[in-house]
This record gives structure tokens, C-alpha cells and sequence, in this order.
């Protein structure tokens, strides 16, 4: 009886609160465990995009109601948040962020032609096949192929190595970054992981000062990247790194203090100076919140819908993914069209620099 | 807090010392993390003070404490003698009733929620735990060898099922007697060696395993696809017939002239689950009256005493190591059948934990108790899905409240399933 | 030959400070026989506690680095043994006389509580300090290689050296150690000749907590950054090493903190370490196989 009873009130309490005069929007991602400052990004830039958007009247006539679900960046948490938010019939939905989460998550939307806009990198996601994806950010292929060949044009005489975190995000940008750079004529001296969530990383650090390493170019998350930099830091190694669009985060500049200065890392161009996106920049840093990484995503993701909704007239599958398909939409992180996958047509990436706890373009 | 043995002063005064105690110790735990907080400002941390929410934590444990000791008197002494703990015939009626309505409640269950299919697929995800926690007890309830790295052969079997499927195109049902059968040789490979320590050692050898299995997994990028994991898994069919809008051949919805709904494949996914719990059930009762079923239960009690009798032990041990791995590898053929998507990341140390926890928290030994653990350790976390993020944190004092009242475990069993004295039998 | 020096230093530092974790596991496990897998939080309690404690520190403008340890120890110290203190009442007394695994299960939850506590309080991001000691003593130099022994990691094996120099004082010369020890070997004697058992336990559990608190410590110190998950690995690693050392051996667990640590230094200087962990478990196997209680466990008498 108790499974019965508490499965149903989980679920009834869920039912009624659909009040069927607003648009119900999904927003998944890691509210909790160990990725829950980027779920926070998320969840901000959601917020205020929902805010911004009802404040104009809405889509359509209709408010934006936002529903979150946390996954913890769990593929069988995902699962669960998924048909949680397919049963309370979210009609669109933006996320998950983890590729492990989004993959497995994304068949269940797609079950439930349920459309969604997510911002999670691995190529897998839209090379299986599935029409409801639309991705709003590159893809790690894109992206490593761009930070190998940088390397090998800019660091052409110094010793790289590159190593990952063995995540699926991690692994999958370092082999890309391997392969444009030996495409490139450029072999990196150190190709290795390591495991993510430990603290002491002075054995392969050691290791990289006795290969006399002087870049590393690393596929992974910035808690990492700050250690390695720290530890490099104590055995004399002034190691250069470089890495992808996690490198965003204000927690490496925290964590790593003056070394990090030294992270180079490539990011979409930059949304914050998209004259399009200034007025909304403005709102967010009066709001007190740094509109980094993941903010402006999720408030884009948003806009897309309320764009796409508007001029399909509707969020029926039907009507709404031809309009993604051919659309063309003005987001604060530039304009948007996508491809018969759902990657972006124009994935641009900039090459950037941390300099004194901000970051731009690196020259 | 001692001062409860003396007569003297009146209970509420007593009882108001006792929480300001209680208060004061717990004010100064609460002090560095609710009180003050580190917080990034300009690239630095600075500390900020939360005296409010430190006061109202204050009054929270000054208040709870002064309920938890009126309870907790109230229910001592409404209940002067407890009930003896005998074993006795009632029990075993009721319990057999309460299976019998849990059976009725299972089966009947996609009847009413026919178009929920987070109820559904919640419950799908609850036979899963089920059908561990079954197999799980036979190796720690039943042999009593504590296992901390059962999800390495949960994975042995999902991953099976994935390469069969997806690289040779074997089908759930060809796949499903060959992950059981590999996951059983991998509990024999990874049992023999280690089944001479004892407790603990075992227990920290096998969560070795679990983990050097998942790092494996997660390396050799060539064989299981490395972080990336393994997609594309293909869904269990209906006898041959794909639920799906559209295929090549004809689809369950076609065949039987419904419209096509997404919620076939959940409610079938469902009462596959419930059927393979089933057979898990089956097998385990009947293995249980036999002699292999009786001879682990003699080893739980006195391993020595069966060296004496003549058992070989080691052959009694690696009977219930493989049994166990068998039963997670049908498992795992199920969650990735169900996932379609399976990575490393879902066979982490803290899926041991779990399943071991519905063992321990059902009482070790019942499968009523797995149901029930496995109903509260499932079920839990998702209504908490309301509190947000609260959800773990309830959890987690959850377990650590139902160990402290009931530290046998919800449903306490340790009675051998046969005795020599018929009449007092009892029922599996 | 200066890399492998190196890499020995960087695998000293690192083994000392999973020993210290992993006498916490092994003292509780010779006194209640019990695996507390809560103890990995506490040493996170004991990092937080630290950076909390450096934090108010640079606030209130206290002056010279050793000043600053000597009080991150201090109030890590206090708190950490607070909490080590208040999980043991909670959660494991109740269950005295329970049956084994009880306390097991109960701690996983305890584990999962903190672990979601620090969270909720503190906040998800990583918590991070300026490096307190930049530099080091350079013990080599050949072919522009230079063998450096870092000023923290120096700390962190003097730290350890003296506590457990105090330690292992302690249980071979104090009154506590004799009930310790007595205990360990036979409760209820132990409480028929008038030690009180309880109060030896919860000593057993602040003194353990003490370590770990030590340990979070010397992490701050070493590697600056910390959050709210680091717990899990460390307790993981310390708990093999303790069993690796012969759980209930003292001197076992700090000789299998110092064999783990060494294993993952070189490990991960000549050989990929993305198998080192595989490494680890191999020779803890291995080393089981031929010495089922570890390396320097007591033989298991069976009475029947």
C-alpha cells in the first residue's frame, strides 16, 4: 500500500498545480551534487528570462511557468526528471547540461514531442538520430578542433600535453584537441587522464615538469585545472593551460588566484558583448549577478522559445520544429539557426583569456 | 543528560535542562556552517554571519528536543512489555497476506495510472532496486558475506546486454540468459580468490572490485565506449513486435489496432520488471528450502560449525556469490534495456551502498523487507523532488533514523527457513 | 633518480595525510568493530572548519602564518572532534548490541547527511585560500631538474610526525590509552574492572575526528581548494589503507596510508594514472590474499 499511496501523492501533488493558461517550461540540470554551481547559472538566467518575457505579456498571451529538475548530472536521475517533467506537461524544455544526463534524458522528450534547447557539448547528442534536440552552443569537436589548431599555430615551438578529467565531456574535447593538433602537424609530448575529484595531483604535475611540459591543454572542469595550476606553481613549473567553455567559471579565478592568469580557454563570442545582449547585461549586473557561462544560455534558451512559440503560433511539435529548423533567432547570445541535426549552423568560438579575475579575447 | 537517574527534581524541569543541554551543544555544532559562511566577494572569501538563522536553528533544536523526550516517555511508557519476540504464526499470516495485496497492488497498478508515466516508470524503477535487493540478500542476508561492490556485476550485466545488442544485434531475450550466466562467472572469478577472509577484509576486497570494474569500464574506451558510455540501446520488444510509431515489420500498436501511445512501452517495461522480480522471488524461496539455500544460512551463523559438519564451505560461498551476481546481471540486462543509455556513471560505490542499504534497512534475510526498504529508499528521494534540495539531506537522517529505531531492520528475520520441528515452520 | 625523489616526496606527503584519515577508521573499527563510512565527512567538517578559521583570520588581520595554522588547527581541532562527538551519539550508540551491519547502514546515512548539510549551508562552489606558503627547500639539482620539497608539504610531514608522535604517546602511556586498548580487546571485561566503556568510546570518536580534522588541515594547507564532495574519495582511500595496514593497527594504518600514497605517486609517474586506483586495489588484494588480516593486523583467533 505505502509504495501506492505516496507514488500517487507525488504525482497528484504535481497534477493540479497546472494552471493551464501558462506556458510550462522544463529548466533540468545540476541543482545539487557536485556541478550545482553551473545548475545555478541556469537557474538565474531561466528566471530572469521568464521574468523578462511575462513582464512584456508573456508568449502569445500567455505567462512562462518555469519547472525544475534536478538531476544531480546522474543519467538515472535524468531519467526520473524527465518523465517527471513530461507528466506535468512542461512544453519545452532547456537543458540538462551534462552530456550523460541529456543523452538518455532526450529519448523521453522526444517520445513526448516535447522540443528541446540544450546547451550540453558532446556530439553524441545530436548525432543519434532524435529531431527534438536544438543546440544552442558548440559542439566539443567543434570546439577542440579549434583549440588544437590554436595551439599548434601559437605555441608552435613549446611542449604540449594534453590530458583529461576521463568525463565524457573531458575525454571527448582532449582526443579532439590531440587530433587537430597532430592534423597540425604538432604531436603533444603527454597524452594521459586523470581522475577528476581528487586533490592531490603532484605525481603527474611532477611528471609534466620532467617532460619539461609547457603547455597543457586540458579537457575537463575548472576545479581541476586550479589545482594543477597550484601544484605546477609549487614544483617551479609555470604551466600554461588551455581549455574549453567550463574554464568560464569565477570559481577558477578563485581557486587559482593570480595563476590564473594564465588559463586560456575557448567560449562562444562573447555574449556579454553582443550589443544585442548589453540592455539585459545591464539588468543583471544590477541585479547584482554576473551574467557568466551558463546565465546567458539559459536566458537565450528561453528567448528562443518565446521567438520560435510566436511565430509558429503554437508549441505543437508539429508547428514548432519546422520553425526551429528554418528559423532564424535573435538571442542575447547572438543569432541562432540551426541545422537538420540541431547543431548550430554558425558555431563561432573565440579564443579567451583570464586576466585579473576577468576574462576576454586573448590576442 | 545522566541526571535522568535521579528522583529528585520535577520531570519538566528535567526535561527543559536536558533540551537547554541539547540546545547548547547544538548551537555550538551549528555555529561554523549555519551561523557564519564563507562567501567568494572580489575573488576572495569573506565570512558572513547568519545570526538569524542560527537563532531559529537554536529554537528548531530547543523545541524538537523538548517533543522528541515527550515522545519518546510518552511511547515508554504506553509500552511496558514488549511483545515476545517469538516468531509466531500470526506473523507469518500477516506477512503472506500483505504479500499477497503487495503482489495485487504491483499488478494491478498501471490500471490506474495508465496514462502517468512518472508513476509508472518510478515503480519500474523500484522492481529494479527490488529485484538487487533480492539478489543482494541472498549473499548478505541469507550467506551473510558482506558485498560492497555488487553493482560491479549489475554493470557486468548491462554492459552485456548493451554490446550484444548493439554490436551483434542480439535480441533482450537472447541477451538476458547470457548476462546472468557472465555475471555469475565473473562472481565466481572475483569470489574465489577472496572467499577466505573474513568480514570486513571481504568487504573492502569486493568494494576493490566494484570500483576497479567501473575504472575498467570507464578506460577502455575501445571496448565499452569509455565515459561516453554505450547509447542506442535497443528496447525490449513485444514478442517481435517494436513499440514504436512506425517500423519496418508491424508494431505492437498496429498488431493489436490501438492508437500508438508512448505509454505502452513504459507499462510493458513495467511488467517485465515485475515478472523477472517474480521469477527472482521464485527462485530464491525454492533455493532457500533446499539444501544449498539451508547450508547458507547455517554459514551465516557459525561458519565453523559447518566446517565441522563436512560443509565445504568454499563452494557454499561461491554458490550465493554467483547466485547474487546472476540475479544483478538480469538486472542490469533490464537497466540498460530500459535506459537505452548506459555510462560508468551509473555503477558508482554509492549504487552499492544503496542496494546494500535496502538489505540492511528491509531486515536481512526478508524479501517482504527488501519490498518495503526498497519502496522507501526509491520512493523518498523522488517525493522529495518537492522539497528540492532538501531531498538528500532527508534522506540521508531518514536512514539514519530508521536504523536507530528499528536496528534489525523494518522487517526483522533471522530465522532459519526450515527447522527440524515441523510444527514450528514457518512460511518463506 | 631526482624525478623519483621527487615523486617519493609527493607520495610522503600524501600517504601521511591519508594515514592520519585512516587511523580514524581503524581505532573505531578495533574498539566497535565497525566501518564508519561518515568518517570521510568529518575530514571534509575539518577542511571547512579550517578555511572558515583562515578566512576570519585574514578578516581580522591575524599576523604571521604560523599564528594562522596554529589557529586553523586549533578551531578544526575543537569543532571537527564536536561533530565527531555528536555523530557517534546520534547515530551509533543507539545501535550498540545491534547487529553488524546496522551501524554500517546507519553511517551511510549519516555520511549523506553531512555531506548534503555542508552543502545547503556552505553552498555548492569550491572554497579556496591563498596559497600560505609559496616555495621550498631545494634538496637536489642536476640537469635542470630541482628537487624541491615544498614548504606545505614539509608542514604537512612535520604536522603528522609530531601528532602522531603525540598519538601513539597516548595510547602506549596515558590512562586512556590503557582503557582504549582494553576495550578493544574485551569490552564487557573492560567494564567489569570499572572502565567506563561509553566514555571511552566517544573519546575513541573525538580523538579520530581530531585526526581527520588534522587532515583537513594539512589539505587547505597542501592544496587550498576543497568543497563539499572531497569526503567521499579521501574516506575511500583511507579506509583501504587502514585494511592494507591491518584494520584495528594503529601503526598498520599509517604504514598503508604512506604504501597507498607512494603506489599513487608512482603510479602516476611512470605507468597511466587513470589506472592507478586499479593499482591500489590490486595490491590490496594481493597483499590479502597472502596476509588476510593486512600487513600488520592481529591474526584472527576463532574461539568456538
Amino acid at each position: 500500500m505505502t509504495p501506492l499511496r505516496t507514488l500517487a501523492l507525488a504525482a497528484g501533488l504535481a497534477a493540479p498545480l497546472l494552471a493551464h493558461a501558462d506556458w510550462l517550461v522544463g529548466v533540468a540540470g545540476p541543482f545539487t551534487g557536485q556541478y550545482a554551481s553551473a545548475g545555478d547559472q541556469i537557474k538565474k538566467g531561466a528566471e530572469a528570462a521568464a521574468a523578462d518575457i511575462n513582464a512584456k505579456g508573456g508568449v502569445l498571451g500567455q505567462k512562462i511557468k518555469l519547472e525544475y529538475g534536478d538531476d544531480a548530472c546522474d543519467p538515472k536521475q535524468a531519467v526520473a526528471v524527465a518523465n517527471a517533467l513530461v507528466n506535468k506537461k512542461v512544453q519545452f524544455v532547456h537543458g540538462h547540461w551534462c552530456s550523460s544526463s541529456t543523452i538518455p534524458a532526450s529519448d523521453i522528450y522526444n517520445d513526448a514531442d516535447i522540443l528541446m534547447a540544450t546547451v550540453s557539448t558532446n556530439p553524441q547528442v545530436t548525432e543519434r538520430g532524435l529531431k527534438n534536440i536544438f543546440r544552442i552552443m558548440g559542439r566539443d569537436d567543434q570546439q577542440g578542433s579549434v583549440i588544437g589548431q590554436w595551439i599548434a599555430s601559437k605555441f608552435k615551438d613549446k611542449k604540449v600535453a594534453v590530458l583529461d578529467d576521463k568525463s565524457a565531456y573531458g575525454k571527448g574535447l582532449a582526443d579532439e584537441i590531440a587530433k587537430a593538433m597532430k592534423a597540425a602537424g604538432k604531436e603533444p609530448v603527454l597524452r594521459e587522464s586523470i581522475t577528476a575529484g581528487e586533490k592531490d595531483y603532484s605525481g603527474i604535475v611532477t611528471r609534466l615538469k620532467n617532460a619539461g611540459v609547457d603547455v597543457l591543454a586540458y579537457g575537463g572542469y575548472h576545479t581541476e585545472v586550479a589545482l594543477l595550476l597550484r601544484q605546477a606553481d609549487q614544483v617551479g613549473l609555470p604551466l600554461v593551460v588551455v581549455g574549453g567553455d567550463t574554464m568560464t567559471n569565477s570559481e577558477l579565478v578563485t581557486a587559482a588566484g593570480k595563476l590564473a592568469d594564465r588559463v586560456y580557454f575557448t567560449f562562444t563570442p562573447d555574449p556579454r558583448k553582443n550589443p544585442q545582449a548589453a540592455p539585459i547585461v545591464e539588468r543583471f549586473r544590477a541585479a547584482k549577478i554576473e551574467p557568466e557561462g551558463y546565465v546567458l544560455y539559459a536566458y537565450a534558451a528561453l528567448q528562443l522559445f518565446e521567438q520560435a512559440v510566436t511565430q509558429a503560433g503554437g508549441v505543437e511539435r508539429a508547428k514548432l520544429e519546422p520553425v526551429l529548423r528554418k528559423g532564424k533567432f535573435d538571442t542575447a547570445i547572438g543569432t541562432l539557426e540551426f541545422d537538420e541535426k540541431g547543431d548550430l549552423k554558425k558555431p563561432a568560438f573565440a579564443i579567451y583569456k583570464w586576466t585579473g579575475g576577468r576574462y576576454d579575447y586573448a590576442e | 543528560m545522566t541526571a535522568a537517574a535521579l528522583p529528585a527534581p520535577s520531570p519538566l524541569a528535567l526535561r527543559l535542562r536536558d533540551a537547554l543541554v541539547i540546545t547548547v551543544l547544538g548551537g555550538l555544532l551549528a555555529l561554523p556552517f549555519i551561523g557564519l559562511v564563507t562567501v567568494e566577494e572580489g575573488g576572495a572569501l569573506a565570512v558572513r554571519t547568519r545570526w538569524g538563522a542560527w537563532a531559529m536553528t537554536l529554537v528548531a533544536i530547543f523545541l524538537g528536543r523538548l517533543a522528541f523526550r515527550a515522545a519518546l516517555d510518552a511511547w515508554r511508557s504506553r509500552k511496558p512489555s514488549h511483545k515476545s519476540a517469538a516468531f509466531s504464526s500470526t506473523d507469518a499470516v500477516l506477512r503472506r497476506a500483505a504479500g499477497t495485496s503487495l503482489l495485487a497492488v504491483a499488478l494491478l497498478l498501471p490500471i490506474f495510472f495508465a496514462d502517468n508515466r512518472y508513476v509508472i516508470d518510478t515503480a519500474t524503477t523500484l522492481g529494479i532496486y527490488v529485484m538487487l535487493g533480492w539478489g543482494l540478500n541472498v549473499v548478505v542476508g541469507l550467506a551473510g558475506l558482506l558485498d560492497l561492490g555488487y553493482v560491479a556485476f549489475y554493470a557486468v550485466g548491462a554492459y552485456t546486454y548493451a554490446l550484444l545488442s548493439t554490436q551483434f544485434g542480439w535480441s533482450f531475450w537472447a541477451a538476458l540468459p547470457v548476462a546472468g550466466a557472465l555475471a555469475a562467472l565473473f562472481g565466481i572469478l572475483l569470489g574465489y580468490p577472496v572467499l577466505r577472509l573474513r568480514g570486513d577484509y571481504l568487504a573492502i576486497v569486493t568494494l576493490g572490485f566494484g570500483e576497479i570494474i567501473r575504472i575498467v569500464l570507464l578506460n577502455w574506451t575501445s571496448f565499452s565506449g569509455g565515459p561516453n558510455g554505450i547509447g542506442n540501446i535497443p528496447r525490449p520488444s513485444f514478442f517481435g513486435l517494436p513499440f514504436a510509431r512506425s517500423a519496418e515489420g508491424r508494431t505492437f500498436h498496429e498488431f493489436f489496432g490501438l492508437e500508438f501511445s508512448p505509454m505502452h512501452r513504459f507499462i510493458f517495461l513495467y511488467y517485465l520488471i515485475v515478472a523477472l522480480a517474480l521469477l527472482t522471488h521464485a527462485l530464491v524461496s525454492r533455493l532457500r528450502v533446499l539444501p544449498t539455500g539451508r547450508a547458507w544460512e547455517a554459514l551465516r551463523e557459525d561458519e565453523i560449525a559447518c566446517k565441522a559438519l563436512g560443509l565445504n564451505t568454499t563452494t557454499v560461498k561461491l554458490s550465493a556469490f554467483a547466485t547474487g551476481a546472476m540475479l544483478a546481471g538480469f538486472a542490469g540486462v533490464f537497466f540498460a534495456a530500459r535506459q537505452g543509455f548506459i555510462s560508468p556513471e551509473s555503477f558508482t560505490f554509492s549504487e552499492s551502498a544503496t542496494i546494500l542499504a535496502i538489505v540492511v534497512l528491509g531486515g536481512m534475510g526478508s524479501q517482504l523487507g527488501v519490498v518495503l526498504a526498497a519502496a522507501v529508499l526509491v520512493v523518498l528521494p523522488e517525493v522529495g523532488r518537492q522539497f528540492a534540495d532538501y531531498r538528500m539531506l532527508v534522506f540521508g537522517a531518514a536512514m539514519v533514523t530508521i536504523m536507530a529505531v528499528k536496528p534489525t531492520g523494518l522487517l526483522a528475520r533471522r530465522e532459519p527457513t526450515v527447522r527440524l520441528n515441523p510444527s514450528r515452520s514457518s512460511a518463506p | 633518480m631526482g624525478y623519483a625523489l621527487q615523486q617519493l616526496i609527493n607520495g610522503l606527503s600524501l600517504g601521511a595525510m591519508y594515514g592520519l584519515i585512516a587511523i580514524g577508521y581503524t581505532m573505531v573499527y578495533g574498539i566497535i568493530g565497525m566501518i564508519n563510512f561518515a568518517h570521510g565527512e568529518i575530514y571534509m567538517i575539518g577542511a571547512f572548519l579550517s578555511v572558515l578559521t583562515y578566512v576570519l583570520c585574514t578578516a581580522l588581520g591575524v599576523g604571521p602564518t604560523p599564528l594562522v595554522l596554529l589557529a586553523m588547527l586549533f578551531a578544526s581541532i575543537t569543532f571537527t572532534a564536536l561533530y565527531g562527538w555528536a555523530v557517534e551519539r546520534i547515530a551509533y550508540r543507539p545501535l550498540r548490541g545491534a547487529p553488524r551491519l546496522a551501524p554500517l547502514i546507519s553511517a551511510i546515512g549519516m555520511s549523506i547527511f553531512l555531506q548534503n548539510y555542508v552543502q545547503l549551508t556552505q553552498g555548492a562552489r569550491i572554497k579556496s585560500v591563498p596559497p600560505l606558503w609559496q616555495g621550498g627547500v631545494t634538496l637536489w639539482s642536476a640537469d635542470d631538474f630541482r628537487v624541491t620539497f615544498g614548504w606545505a608539504q614539509l608542514t604537512v610531514v612535520l604536522v603528522t610526525l609530531i601528532v602522531m608522535a603525540g598519538f601513539a604517546w597516548m595510547i602506549t602511556r596515558t590512562a586512556f590509552g590503557r582503557q582504549q586498548r582494553a576495550c578493544e580487546q574485551d569490552p564487557k571485561m573492560a567494564a567489569l574492572l570499572g572502565i567506563d566503556v561509553d566514555r571511552t568510546i566517544s573519546l575513541t570518536f573525538i580523538i579520530g575526528a581530531a585526526l581527520a580534522a588534522v587532515a583537513g588541515v594539512m589539505t587547505v594547507l597542501q592544496y587550498g581548494v576543497i568543497d563539499f564532495s572531497i569526503g567521499f574519495i579521501a574516506g575511500i582511500k583511507a579506509f583501504t589503507a587502514a585494511v592494507l595496514g591491518g584494520i584495528g593497527s594503529v601503526p598498520g594504518a599509517m604504514l598503508g596510508g604512506l604504501l597507498i600514497g607512494f603506489v599513487e605517486a608512482f603510479w602516476s609517474a611512470y605507468l597511466s594514472p587513470e589506472y592507478k586506483d586499479v593499482a591500489t586495489f590490486s595490491i590490496l588484494v594481493l597483499v590479502l590474499l597472502f596476509r588476510p588480516t593486512g600487513l600488520l593486523g592481529k591474526p584472527d583467533v576463532e574461539k568456538v
